[in-house]
């Protein structure tokens, strides 16, 4: 067949091509072994260098390439509940262990396609927050989230994502989703209330709130600013923020009472000989000299300097912007004016994802083949059949690409949104198909317009009905609205094009 | 035995002549009847209207709900256990509890049990009390994101994703009639579309209330869904009717049908033996695809009983 292939149909291979590449280029392509998802920090592994995100591709000499192979190999050898060795080889380093215990990570198989599953299908928790009898502000949720990131990342939380939603009735919540394994504590994580406390020395100076602090000065560049970065003799640059504090009269007395018994510093003349370390639950996160003029004195003014520093004059500002911002949040919610209400807490173990997974791609795959089936009857025309076959088989691969390039994460919904709109993509290839084959004067062209017209009205009374699903219900269904619309689009726009040219190809 | 063979022959003849005639005398019928036919989904429609107001009457509510509306935990049990003493050593203790399970789609074998029980909030009490009972019957330790799942949905939560997906099927609805609206342009066809996709939902909405089914938010997505799918063949329908001069009327609708048919049964075939695969571990696709099943169903009805005798009547007036 000596067919010239048309724009329409060149963009579609071109796209295909594209979506392919997004999909199974991953930084592992051709990695065999394990994935490490996380490492316990006080363990001696992470002490001896095994990180989260390594591969683990041999133990004791062995090679590793499924979970399977790692669990016998690994976990076979801690039953005795001796000090055994263990080599563990990775992608990047090898590291020997002695212990009676089994190294504390967890690991999961090397991802071999970008396509990211979402919490119900791959495993993890979600938690949706909201205050208890109160309704929160959008303001107080981008405070809430910013002192909760703070304080997840403190655990050392990485694959973590807490952000604000709100929904159609306009509450606001703050949703927290952590891929993999689930922490044991986070229902307490979650619920317990940020503390925060300055000392200097052992002593409590003053605490995160309303009681210890009157005022924070925020965005408002006379209190609180960021200066010009400056390059130091490294080659980095350093950039010093400063903002201004307003204690309570009470907190004020305590400052000059804690200073008073201080000296100078042996190092910097200009400052006391004690900083004041800022804790948020009980984990320092800050230290701040103190200047030498506030010794002793209730001064209820103070004024809190750090620094950020980067590469780059631009990344030294940002990260002093963003050092600035996460003190001010903890100082003004250090602790929260209100109980925190779990209204939705899901943790969901990965152990039958993978069989969903396979499940759910049998289900795909015969509802497929039985309208095809269909298909074949109606129209008894193999080549036509095909073509239309093949467009609803593009139009998936096309979908799960564009998903695996913004980073979508493909839950249960979205998969029944996948399956809404290849069943849509038949339709609207019927009609095409139907079309063609009308006694009409016309030509083909103008019979394929006369589908267009229908298609495009269909196309457009589905994407309105799907718009108001991203907002309702907390986002949770956003996932469903987006495949859906991102699917009938690729549709509408890419491959009923395509699919109209082939009929035209095959006519002529 | 010859004396029985002459009238079958003779019969069958019959039947070959009357079929020569079917072609125009169907025809006939169906011009001579058209406009009576829609007493039919007039019928069903007060039914439905009827019915729906003695079911609110009763229970307060459009639907039954299950825990995702009403508040209540799901929990996924990844281990081997027998069902029927699971409720009886459950019942009383957890609140209307419904247990079920996962199972291989080859092997048959289980894989997983699902209790679902009712709760009001999802703090770390309430949780841990299920997990409690759970606890004490299997003997064994329930690890969330390990040998176990929990799900739970806070009863105030449920009720306002509740409220908020009416409302999200309300704006759907409104932004689809608008857009048919603007297809058309002209009143009589637009009516006769938005009026067959409210036909579908109401239908369906009976139907799945008489079956009992307890409906999850994925169950009112997939009402949602079925708004997109039941117009399409409205659509296409009105658009041949309305836009193309050629053929009779009766031709017109009659390959319309044909395409529409063709596009509503591959749907129904695709969902359908989807449904049979997904029934052995998820209870969200299930639902989806169940009322998508019925909803086409009723999709077929109303396209081409109440939609196409009102377009066929206003196209006949115009002319």
């Amino acid at each position: 067949m000596r067919l010239k292939l048309g724009f329409r149909i060149w963009l579609l291979i071109v796209l295909l091509v594209l979506a392919l590449i997004s999909i199974f280029i991953t930084p592992n392509f051709l990695q065999k072994g394990v994935l490490i998802t996380s490492v316990d920090s006080n363990s001696t592994a992470f002490e001896q260098g095994l990180r989260q995100g390594q591969v683990i591709t041999q133990v004791d000499g062995r090679e590793i390439k499924n979970l399977e192979d790692f669990t016998n190999t690994l976990y076979g050898k801690y039953i005795s509940n001796q000090s055994v060795k263990t080599i563990l080889k990775t992608n990047e380093n090898e590291i020997i262990l002695y212990s009676k215990e089994a190294p504390q990570i967890t690991v999961s198989e090397v991802q071999r396609t970008n396509i990211k599953l979402g919490l119900d299908l791959a495993g993890g928790s979600r938690a949706l927050v909201k205050a208890e009898g109160k309704k929160l502000t959008s303001e107080e949720v981008a405070d809430l989230v910013d002192i909760t990131r703070n304080r997840l990342n403190e655990f050392g939380l990485t694959d973590l994502k807490v952000l604000p939603v709100s929904d159609l009735t306009g509450d606001h919540f703050m949703l927290i989703e952590i891929a993999g394994a689930t922490p044991k504590d986070l229902k307490e994580m979650v619920s317990q209330q940020g503390k925060f406390e300055a000392k200097i020395g052992n002593e409590t100076v003053f605490i995160g709130g309303e009681q210890d602090i009157a005022s924070v000065c925020r965005n408002d560049a006379t209190c609180a600013y960021i200066e010009t970065p400056q390059q130091s003799s490294d080659g980095n640059y350093y950039a010093n923020f400063r903002f201004s504090v307003t204690l309570s009269a009470d907190a004020a007395k305590r400052h000059a009472e804690i200073t008073d018994k201080l000296g100078i510093s042996l190092n910097n003349s200009e400052y006391l000989d004690k900083p004041l370390d800022l804790y948020v639950d009980d984990i320092l996160v800050d230290s701040l000299s103190i200047s030498k003029g506030l010794k002793g004195r209730a001064e209820p003014q103070i004024s809190i300097q750090g620094s950020g520093s980067g590469t780059t004059m631009d990344f030294a500002y940002d990260d002093a912007k963003s050092s600035m911002h996460k003190l001010q949040t903890i100082l003004i919610t250090g602790s929260l004016p209100y109980k925190l209400e779990i209204a939705k807490l899901d943790t969901i173990s990965p152990v039958l994802g993978n069989q969903f997974t396979k499940f759910i791609l049998i289900a795909g795959m015969v509802a497929l083949i039985s309208s095809s089936i269909v298909v074949f009857i109606r129209y008894r025309n193999f080549k036509s059949s095909l073509a239309l076959i093949l467009t609803s088989f593009s139009e998936i691969i096309l979908i799960l690409g564009i998903a695996s390039f913004i980073k979508w994460n493909l839950d249960l919904m979205s998969i029944a949104g996948i399956l809404a709109t290849i069943g849509t993509g038949f339709d609207d290839q019927i009609v095409i198909l139907d079309e063609a084959k009308q006694k009409a004067i016309l030509t083909l062209k103008q019979k394929i317009k006369r589908a267009f017209v229908i298609i495009i009205g269909a196309y457009f009374t589905v994407l309105v009905s799907l718009l108001p699903l991203l907002w309702a219900g907390a986002g949770l269904l956003k996932g469903f609205a987006i495949t859906t619309i991102i699917g009938i689009s690729v549709g509408v726009f890419i491959t009923r094009p395509a699919f109209s040219e082939i009929i035209k190809k095959m006519e002529e | 035995m010859t004396r029985v063979r002459i009238p079958i022959r003779a019969s069958f003849k019959m039947e070959e002549q009357q079929n020569q005639g079917e072609e125009p005398q169907k025809r006939k019928w169906y011009n001579r009847h058209y406009k009576l036919l829609l007493l039919l989904p007039l019928a069903i429609l007060i039914f439905s209207f009827i019915y729906m107001v003695a079911f609110y009457q009763q229970h307060g509510d459009f639907i039954h709900k299950d825990i995702s509306l009403t508040g209540g935990t799901t929990i996924t049990i990844s281990e081997k256990i027998n069902i029927e003493e699971l409720k009886q050593a459950l019942s009383g203790k957890l609140d209307d509890i419904n247990v079920r399970e996962v199972y291989d789609l080859i092997t048959r074998e289980q894989k997983a049990v699902i209790i679902e029980t009712k709760n009001e909030g999802c703090n770390e009490s309430q949780i841990n009390q299920i997990k409690n009972v759970l606890e004490g019957y299997l003997g064994y330790q329930l690890i969330d994101g390990e040998n176990s799942s929990f799900e739970c949905t806070g009863s105030t939560l449920g009720a306002s994703f509740y409220k908020q997906l009416l409302i999200a099927i309300l704006i759907a609805f409104v932004f689809m009639a608008a857009v048919v609206f603007i297809i058309f342009r002209t009143f009589v066809p637009s009516a006769a579309v938005i009026l067959s996709a409210f036909a579908d939902i109401l239908m369906t909405l009976v139907f799945v209330n008489i079956l009992g089914l307890k409906m999850s938010t994925a169950g009112i997505v997939a009402f949602l869904m079925l708004i997109g799918y039941s117009v399409d063949t409205d659509i296409l329908l009105n658009n041949r009717l309305l836009k193309r001069t050629e053929g009779s009327i009766n031709e017109r609708i009659y390959g319309a049908f044909k395409t529409g048919i063709t596009m509503t049964l591959t749907s129904l075939v695709a969902i359908g033996v989807a449904l049979l695969v997904v029934r052995s571990f998820s209870a969200v696709l299930t639902q989806i695809f169940t009322i998508l099943v019925i909803g086409l169903g009723f999709d077929i009805f109303n396209t081409w009983i109440t939609n196409a005798s009102i377009i066929k009547w206003y196209v006949e007036k115009r002319k």
